[in-house]
């Protein structure tokens, strides 16, 4: 067993311990970085103890590794990512994702919108929404196949149907808890029909729609994979079900880490919308 | 303080009248509210006049109506039996005429205080609207402050942009709920003599709700003071004091007992 995982948890152990103490913004970036090293240490160590030795025909001993260690990931990947594969396959499942996501919002913020504002919309739709809900986009495959073929459109499709859900619930939620005096208040200033909408209605749910925008995109990054298991041929899900099927687990972790690095660009891009103006009153200010 | 006359109305409307045409009509309201099972009689055969420039107080415990009487007068909601007018017609709705300011939240996060100010004046030109919107900022003291937004602002100051942004479309009539019950006291002490000064020069009529007797009494011309279960008018007292009034005299000290005595409460604690 290598020493270093345990040198390294050693010293992230007192790095915690120092930074505690210490004045932002030190501990800002030492923390996580900390944790991220751990993390690290952590699925080395957990590689060495899966490994056997096996004492083959010859009498020769050899190493059975089952899964690659981060510098075997690395190993793995450093092809992919130096001579740009990679990187065409993110945007490529970037911009399924974003089509997906997109399409959803369109059509469920308003679908929203309308539900949660006359009380026989929300009687009507909202029983079948959150029946179709629960179910996995995996389900939907078959289906997916079916209406739109093998193609792109069949990732897109199962993309927005695990966001549609989200936006809708979330929008529906953010008009029917609208405070009851910004309506009364419009109504007294004479707003009324769709002016009462673009001016009271949609900016009083616009913070809650966007949580539910934020998580939606979570939950669309996320079905990236099991939408491109969809015979497309590009892609991180693509990666990953290739990368499984030849049993090269590197490039799975590559893909993977991938995957986790851009989730949280897509979560920061997200959040900050929540500091414009129209939307800040919203988010009560967090503890810093 | 002068004198305050009180005249015991609850069965005989008659009595209430205010000389003039009355702006407000208030007859025979009554509101039930149904629950499981039984009903609750918030309003019970409620008469007022109200005169036009007039400062009416409702003043009561939590539970008497007073501000069901104002939603229904506001147009929010509708009696169950008897009748709204102002200027003569019934009351069927709310109307930009008569603005109301509620106790909190009743501007609009979202926007700012020029935007705010701003909301009922859709119809009007870019110079006019500015016109207005800058009048009434100065008018209740939030000169740089246009584009801050409500969350930038502390509670009285929130205050001043709900009453600038009634103000702005010239009502009426201005209904308060509780306008000043989130503020700490010493910012509800200026904002009432902001409020009568406003009052004062832009002679609106003024319905108010209030649980607080000493708001009811540097405030109104005349107090309503109601009692729950059912809701009633216990009594009008007449406030025939002028502004400012001196709130150390004997006379507000006997009416300010004679306010807590039908309040039902003792004075001295």
């Amino acid at each position: 067993m290598s020493t270093w995982p345990f040198v390294v948890l050693g010293v992230v152990v007192v790095t915690i311990l120092v930074a505690r103490k210490l004045r932002d913004p030190w501990p800002k970036f030492l923390l996580p970085l900390s944790v991220a090293c751990a993390f690290l240490a952590l699925w080395h160590i957990s590689c060495e103890i899966k490994s056997y030795e096996v004492v083959q025909q010859d009498g020769s001993r050899r190493l059975v590794e089952v899964f690659p260690t981060p510098w075997q990931a690395w190993e793995g990947s450093k092809k992919a990512l130096l001579d740009g594969t990679l990187l065409r396959y993110a945007v490529a499942s970037v911009y399924r994702v974003a089509v997906g996501f997109v399409v959803a919002a369109l059509l469920a913020i308003p679908l929203g919108l309308w539900a949660g504002w006359y009380v026989r919309g929300f009687q009507a739709i909202n029983p079948l929404i959150q029946g179709l809900r629960p179910i996995s986009p995996l389900a939907w495959i078959a289906l997916a196949i079916l209406w739109f073929g093998v193609k792109d459109a069949s990732a897109i499709f199962l993309i927005a149907l695990a966001s549609f859900f989200p936006i809708v619930t979330g929008t529906m939620t953010a008009v029917r808890t609208i405070p009851v005096v910004y309506v009364r208040s419009a109504k007294n200033f004479g707003l009324g029909g769709l002016e009462l909408f673009r001016r009271v209605v949609l900016p009083a749910c616009m913070p809650q729609i966007l949580i539910s925008l934020r998580m939606a995109l979570g939950i669309a990054w996320m079905v990236i994979v099991a939408a491109e298991m969809i015979a497309v041929d590009s892609g991180l899900g693509y990666v990953i079900n290739d990368g499984r099927n030849a049993s090269n687990y590197a490039i799975v972790c590559g893909a993977m880490v991938t995957i986790g690095l851009i989730g949280v660009g897509l979560d920061l891009l997200m959040r900050s919308f929540e500091n414009m103006d129209e939307v800040r009153w919203g988010f009560p200010k967090v503890r810093p | 303080m002068s004198r305050a006359s009180s005249t015991s109305t609850a069965q005989r409307p008659v009595a209430v009248s205010a000389p003039a045409a009355p702006k407000i009509v208030i007859r025979g309201v009554t509101r039930i509210f149904q629950r499981k099972d039984d009903e609750l009689r918030v309003l019970d055969d409620i008469h007022l006049d109200v005169a036009p420039g007039e400062f009416v107080c409702l003043l009561g415990p939590s539970g008497c109506g007073k501000s069901t009487l104002l939603n229904i007068v506001g147009g929010f909601d509708a009696p169950d039996a008897g009748t709204v007018l102002v200027d003569g017609q019934s009351v069927d709705g709310p109307s930009p005429r008569r603005i109301f300011v509620f106790q909190e939240y009743g501007i609009f996060p979202w926007a700012s205080v020029w935007d705010n100010i701003a909301l009922g004046l859709r119809g009007r030109t870019k110079a006019e609207q500015h016109e207005i919107v800058t009048r009434y900022i100065e008018l209740v003291g939030l000169q740089g402050f246009e584009r801050a937004y409500p969350a930038e602002l502390s509670g009285g100051m929130r205050q001043r942009v709900a009453v600038a942004r009634a103000l702005a479309v010239s009502p009426d009539v201005i209904f308060m709920d509780e306008p000043f019950g989130a503020l700490d006291s010493l910012t509800r002490l200026s904002m009432r003599s902001e409020i009568l000064r406003i009052w004062q020069q832009e002679k609106m009529t003024i319905l108010f709700v209030t649980h607080d007797v000493d708001e009811a009494l540097q405030l109104a011309d005349r107090i309503v003071v109601m009692s729950p279960r059912p809701g009633r008018i216990r009594e009008i007292v007449a406030i025939d004091s002028p502004h400012p009034r001196d709130i150390g005299s004997t006379e507000y000290g006997r009416t300010k007992n004679h306010l807590y005595e039908l309040l039902g409460v003792s004075h001295a604690v």
